[in-house]
C-alpha cells in the first residue's frame, strides 16, 4: 500500500492551514490511543474526575483503575479514545504537570488537555441497588445507555470485523452472563436517566445503542420493542413530548422505525453503515450483511428521513476499514471516492454520513492491522464536511460537544 | 500577562458595567456584542458565558481559537473605561467554571437561562481608555495644538 506515514500533527497543520490543528490532533489521539504517566494517572482517580467503578461492560470484580471520561481540547472538542491496553504503536501519553493535564507526542508538549469531569450520579445505586454508573455513562454533554449488552451477530460468528463490542477487548468473546446482565431493566434506565438530569448543565442529550438481537416473529421484532419501552421509559423523565436524544441501532423496517417515533420521544436514529463499499460490506459485516444486506440498510436510513426529518438520520462508517486486508483498498484515492460517493448520496437525501476513526483492536477480527495514515484522515474530513455543507446539514446529535468521535462534525462548527 | 489592573477588575466584577467583545469572521468583519456575563475569576483571565452555539459572536471565538486571532474586549461604567486585547485560550462546555457561570446566568435571568458554553480570553494588552486618562495622555504626548482655546481662556 503506498501510504505516506510520515506527516504528524505539526506537518499536517501547516499543509491543511484550513483545517485546526486541534482536529488533526483529535484523529490522532484517536488513531493512536493514549497511555497515562503516573502522575496523570493519579490526578484522574481524584473525586472531580475519577471514573466510574463498574460500568455496563465491566466484569464483575475487577481490580483495574476507573479511567476518567473523554479528552477535552482547548476548544471545547471533545475526544472519545483510551489507552487500549497500549496495543497500538506510539500511543500519546497523557502527562499532568503543575495542575494541567498535557498530550505528549515523542517528549514533547503538543497542548494542554482536560477530561471531562465525573458526573455526579455516580456512585448512586438505583431503587433496585443498581449502580447507576453501570446503566450509564457520561460524556461532557452526553448520557450513554445501553439497555441489551449483547450482540447475537457473536453467535453465529457473523460479527463485524472492526468491533469489541461488549467484550473485554481482548479475547473475542460477548462477556454478558458471565459478567454482568444481558437485560437492563427499564426502571434502573428511568432512574438513573431521572438522577443525571438533576445536575444542571450536564447533560444535552441522550444516546442509546446496543447489541443486535435479530429475534422475534417479524425480525428485530424484541429489540424494536424493547426500545419502545426503554424509550418511553426514560421519557417520563421530561416535560416535553420529544427529548434530545439518539437511537444507533440497526436498520429497521420503515414501519418500525414509525413505531419509534410515533410512540417514543426520540428524536434521531442512527442505523450504521460501517463501510460503504458493497464487497467490502459483505465481508467486513457478514452479520448485517444477512440481515438483511447493504441496500436494506441504506434504504432504512432513507425511510428514517420521511419520518424523522432532513437531518435527523444519521450513518457512522469506520474510516480507515476500508483499507482492511486482504481485500480493502490498496490507495487513499480509493478510499476518499469511496466515502465521497457515500457522502454525496446519504446527503442529496437528508442523511449525515460521520466518521470514526478505525482503531483495529485485539479483541476484534481485524486485530494487528494497519492503519492509514493521519492525513488520510484530515482529507477525509475536510470533503465529507464540504459535501455536507453543500446540502445544508449539520451534525447538531453528534457534534464536538455530544459525541467525540467524529472529527468531520467538529469541523462543522464555523458552518 | 500577570494580574489584571485592580481597577480593571473592579469594573469586571461590577454587573453595572457595560461590556463587550468585537470579534472578526473569516473576511475580516468586525461583530460586536454585549457580553453581560463577562468577568474575570481569578484576576489574570477574563471569562464569559456563550448563549447560543451557533450565533455569529460564538463562530468567530471559535473561528479565532483555531486559527489564532485576536479579540477585543471593552468594559465601561461611567468614566471610566478598559479594553482588553486577547486571544481565547480555552471554551469550555462542562466543569467547574461551566457551571459556576450557568448557576449565575441563572440567578441574575431566572431559573430557565442556558448557557451553551464558557470562552477563556487571555489578556494579551490592556489599554485604559477613560476619557480623563486619554486626554491627559493627548496632551502630555501632543502638546496644546489639539485643545480648543475656549477651554484655555481665562474666565471672566
Amino acid at each position: 500500500m503506498s501510504l505516506n506515514h510520515e506527516l504528524g500533527v505539526e506537518a499536517l497543520s501547516e499543509k491543511y492551514v484550513d483545517v485546526p490543528k486541534s482536529i488533526i490532533l483529535k484523529l490522532d489521539l484517536q488513531r493512536r490511543g493514549i497511555t497515562f504517566t503516573d502522575a496523570a494517572a493519579t490526578e484522574t482517580c481524584t473525586p472531580y474526575y475519577r471514573g466510574p467503578e463498574v460500568t455496563a461492560f465491566s466484569k464483575k470484580e475487577t481490580t483495574v483503575r476507573p479511567l476518567p471520561g473523554p479528552i477535552l481540547l482547548r476548544d471545547g472538542t471533545s475526544v472519545l479514545t483510551g489507552p487500549h491496553d497500549s496495543q497500538f504503536l506510539r500511543p500519546y501519553s497523557i502527562d499532568h504537570i503543575d495542575g494541567k493535564f498535557y498530550a505528549i507526542d515523542n517528549g514533547e508538549r503538543l497542548d494542554e488537555v482536560d477530561f471531562s469531569p465525573r458526573p455526579e450520579f455516580y456512585g448512586k445505586l438505583t431503587s433496585r441497588g443498581i449502580p447507576m454508573e453501570s446503566i450509564a455513562w457520561s460524556r461532557p454533554q452526553r448520557l450513554d445507555l445501553y439497555p441489551y449488552r449483547y450482540c447475537h451477530y457473536w453467535d453465529t460468528r457473523e460479527q463485524c470485523k472492526f468491533c469489541g463490542f461488549f467484550t473485554d477487548l481482548k479475547t473475542q468473546k460477548q462477556l454478558a452472563g458471565d459478567s454482568y446482565a444481558k437485560v437492563v431493566h427499564p426502571e434502573d434506565l428511568y432512574e438513573t436517566v431521572r438522577e443525571a438530569i438533576k445536575e444542571p448543565g450536564r447533560f444535552s442529550q441522550i444516546n442509546l445503542t446496543a447489541g443486535t438481537d435479530y429475534s422475534g416473529d417479524v425480525p428485530f421484532e424484541n429489540e424494536v420493542e424493547r426500545y419502545i419501552e426503554v424509550l418511553q421509559a426514560i421519557g417520563r423523565n421530561f416535560k416535553t413530548r420529544r427529548f434530545p436524544s439518539q437511537l444507533i441501532a440497526p436498520a429497521y423496517s420503515k414501519q418500525q422505525v414509525k413505531r419509534l417515533y410515533d410512540e417514543t420521544g426520540l428524536s434521531s436514529y442512527c442505523p450504521d453503515i460501517e463501510v460503504w463499499d458493497k464487497e467490502l460490506f459483505k465481508w467486513i459485516c457478514p452479520g448485517k450483511e444477512k440481515w438483511y444486506g447493504r441496500d436494506y440498510w441504506v434504504k432504512s436510513a432513507l425511510d428514517a428521513v420521511e419520518i424523522f426529518g432532513k437531518g435527523n438520520v444519521y450513518t457512522n462508517f469506520v474510516a480507515g476499514v476500508e483499507f482492511a486486508q486482504p481485500h480493502g483498498f490498496t490507495s487513499i484515492e480509493q478510499a476518499l471516492d469511496s466515502n465521497f460517493e457515500a457522502c454525496e448520496y446519504f446527503a442529496k437525501n437528508g442523511v449525515v454520513y460521520l466518521s470514526i476513526v478505525w482503531r483495529p483492536g485485539r479483541g476484534t477480527g481485524l486485530a494487528g492491522q494497519q492503519q492509514p495514515p493521519l492525513e488520510y484522515y484530515v482529507r477525509l474530513i475536510r470533503g465529507l464536511v464540504e459535501i455536507r455543507k453543500h446540502y445544508g446539514l449539520a451534525s447538531d446529535n453528534d457534534d464536538f460537544k455530544h459525541c467525540g468521535n467524529h472529527g468531520d462534525s467538529d469541523l462543522e462548527r464555523l458552518n | 500577562m500577570s494580574k489584571l489592573p485592580e481597577e480593571l477588575i473592579a469594573l469586571l466584577n461590577d454587573t453595572g458595567s457595560i461590556k463587550v467583545i468585537a470579534t472578526i469572521d473569516g473576511e475580516g468583519h468586525p461583530h460586536v456584542v454585549v457580553k453581560g456575563s463577562l468577568t474575570t475569576l481569578d484576576d489574570e483571565t477574563i471569562v464569559f458565558a456563550e448563549g447560543l452555539e451557533g450565533s455569529l459572536s460564538n463562530k468567530n471565538l471559535v473561528r479565532s481559537i483555531w486559527f489564532d486571532k485576536k479579540v477585543a474586549i471593552n468594559i465601561t461604567k461611567g468614566l471610566t473605561s478598559y479594553q482588553v486585547k486577547g486571544r481565547p485560550y480555552k471554551y469550555l462546555i462542562t466543569g467547574r467554571v461551566f457551571r459556576q457561570l450557568l448557576d449565575r446566568a441563572r440567578e441574575r435571568r431566572g431559573a430557565e437561562a442556558d448557557i451553551a458554553g464558557v470562552w477563556v480570553i487571555t489578556p494579551e494588552e490592556v489599554r485604559n481608555e477613560s476619557p480623563a486618562v486619554r486626554s491627559s495622555l493627548a496632551r502630555d504626548e501632543r502638546g496644546l495644538f489639539h485643545s480648543h482655546l475656549d477651554l484655555l481662556r481665562h474666565s471672566e
